[in-house]
């Protein structure tokens, strides 16, 4: 039996390069737009990142269009975004603070950038004391928790989990480790285990109620160690250092390359779990047409978050976790998964439906990446111009 | 005595803040009737009971002492809080029984008892009991200055209902029983809580340590 390739399964041939480039064309109208709002620089070392990642965005998009595929521009984007932002964001610390570590003193004035992994302990403390449980600002300054919140909220009500996958400047770090690899040397994680970030999603919100603290981000958030972490004064900081340290070498660089998976976000992430439920009132999700499915367990095998597993499959759908990444989409050789609107059949018009989730899934990759990516490039430049990363 | 009761009506929401990462993953795990949640939360509050009697008995024979920050005190407290999280690692980790696996359907809970001889929620209250919060502060600075054995029981007992009152609508979390997938997920709720609460025993000892 001959095995077409996915891309192939789903549409057929290719659709005319001007029947894609039309449906890309708002979508690099909207980005022209949004790159050029605010007047383009004239001085080179602005207008150069601007240049590159505007013409990345366009061929990525063009591409995914034209081509069928989903994960695989989407991860050149998602992983580019995720380094970037570490750079940029690392950078940019040490120019303004002179280092990557926290001081009380920051902490006591509200200046800790928010950051949506925070978001579920801050629920329950809130609703019983009115106050937020995180050194930040509501309205002031970089990464305010307002304009956070309300980025979370329109990134969950569009796409639901799918914002670790379109959305989360953190999650294409693992994603890009996990790529490094062709296959994976460890293949057998217990089933159990992907319970996991529900528990300590439940740990979490009940410590920090009790503790009118947020304990992830004290204790575990191993994405510490890549932006900003107190500074070691004391035995139980140094606890907390060596903790995240070690999560973060153990779950965001070695596990997803000995796996090929994204461990911290299928295994840990609190966050992950919490948005895991706005699944249910999202629109869109990934459907399993079981008349095409041959059972091959191809789907299993890529998701990078545990998200399939035979009994989901054999439902003809993914679990609760799945975040639209669009790899098992791209993988099945018969073309049998696809995006889909919740309402409509399953199979009917999968292309149309994937269009429908494309365009606000890549336009909030686009929102919180462009910003990063234009960063890192600039600061590129300044290091071959200038020698040196810092202003 | 009515000090005692006032004393632990103003502080339960700390109380309740503290037992309830204990005592809902154990609830919601085990899956049994409201009925039989309130029968274990009557043996945890047993446990915690008798945790506090231990306190009344040392505010009254130390004084004092017991308030002052030592490293003793340090290790003490800490050694209770890293047995407390070594049984809720095993509970929620599977540890007690290896052989079964985290989704086994059959009740750990029952299982402890049978092989230690002691429910478990009697050593999850007597270990919640056996820690320094705020509000035990607060009781224990009362009681130093007690003048008799009696009194210092009798606050302390005083303290402990007023206290419990917050904890009593912690079984009504058997309303989750139906949900199947939860059972597994609290119970390594139960196990993520025991980490933290070894960390925070292990960073009390090498406090304790460093000072002594």
């Amino acid at each position: 039996m001959s095995v077409k390739s996915p891309a192939a399964a789903r549409h057929g041939a290719r659709p005319p390069v001007w029947k894609s480039l039309l449906k890309a064309l708002p979508f690099i109208f909207l980005t022209a737009f949004m790159l050029l709002g605010g007047g383009a620089s004239r001085d080179p070392r602005q207008l150069v990142p601007l240049i590159l990642t505007f013409a990345l965005i366009s061929v990525l998009f063009f591409r995914m269009v034209h081509t069928g595929r989903t994960d695989r521009y989407r991860a050149v984007f998602f992983i580019l975004m995720a380094f970037c932002f570490v750079l940029t964001f690392i950078t940019n610390l040490i120019e303004v603070r002179g280092s990557m570590a926290l001081t009380e003193e920051d902490m006591a004035t509200g200046q800790t950038p928010f950051c949506h992994m925070v978001i579920p302990m801050t629920i329950i403390p809130a609703a019983f004391t009115r106050t937020i449980i995180f050194p930040g600002s509501i309205l002031d300054g970089f990464a305010n928790i307002a304009t956070m919140f309300a980025l979370w909220i329109g990134v969950t009500l569009a796409l639901g989990r799918g914002f670790c996958s379109w959305g989360c400047f953190f999650g294409g770090l693992e994603d890009g480790f996990s790529r490094l690899r062709r296959k994976p040397l460890l293949r057998k994680i217990g089933h159990h285990w992907t319970y996991l970030p529900y528990a300590v999603l439940g740990a979490m919100v009940l410590l920090s109620a009790w503790t009118l603290t947020p304990s992830y981000c004290e204790w575990l958030c191993p994405f510490k160690a890549v932006t900003e972490f107190e500074a070691v004064t004391s035995t139980r900081v140094l606890i907390q250092t060596i903790m995240f340290g070690s999560l973060f070498a153990g779950l965001v660089v070695v596990l997803p390359i000995l796996t090929r998976r994204r461990t911290q976000c299928g295994l840990l992430c609190p966050m992950g779990a919490f948005q895991s439920f706005s699944n249910k009132i999202n629109a869109f999700d990934i459907r399993i047409d079981r008349e095409k499915c041959t059972d091959c367990g191809q789907c299993i095998r890529v998701c990078p978050t545990f998200s399939l597993d035979a009994n989901s499959v054999a439902e003809g759908k993914t679990r609760l976790s799945c975040t639209k990444c669009g790899k098992c989409v791209d993988a099945c050789p018969q073309g049998a998964i696809s995006f889909h609107v919740k309402g409509t059949p399953v199979g009917h018009k999968p292309e149309r439906a994937r269009m429908l989730f494309l365009y606000p899934a890549f336009l909030f990759l686009v929102v919180f990446g462009t910003g990063m990516i234009q960063g890192a490039l600039y600061r590129i430049v300044l290091l071959v111009t200038t020698g040196s990363l810092i202003q | 005595m009515i000090e005692g009761f006032l004393l632990g009506l103003s502080t339960g929401t700390s109380c309740l803040a503290f037992c309830a990462p204990v005592l809902l993953p154990y609830f919601v795990a085990e899956a049994h009737s409201h009925k039989r949640n309130l029968g274990a939360l009557g043996i945890f509050l047993l446990g915690r009971l008798t945790g506090y009697l231990i306190f009344a008995v040392l505010a009254w024979a130390v004084g004092w002492l017991l308030l002052q920050p030592s490293a003793d005190r340090e290790i003490i407290f800490g050694a209770a809080r890293l047995v407390l999280a070594l049984l809720l690692i095993g509970y929620g980790f599977g540890l007690f029984h290896p052989a079964c696996a985290v989704a086994a359907d059959t009740s750990r809970g029952n299982r402890f008892q049978r092989r230690w001889g002691v429910p478990l929620p009697l050593w999850l209250g007597l270990l919640t009991g056996l820690s320094l919060c705020p509000p035990f502060l607060l009781a224990l600075t009362e009681t130093a200055q007690s003048p008799s054995l009696g009194h210092s029981l009798l606050f302390f007992l005083a303290f402990f209902a007023g206290t419990s009152l917050f904890l009593l609508p912690l079984p009504l979390a058997g309303v989750f029983r139906r949900i199947a997938v939860l059972r597994p997920v609290a119970r390594l709720t139960a196990g993520v809580i025991g980490c933290y609460y070894l960390y925070l025993g292990l960073l009390m000892i090498t406090e304790g340590g460093m000072h002594s």
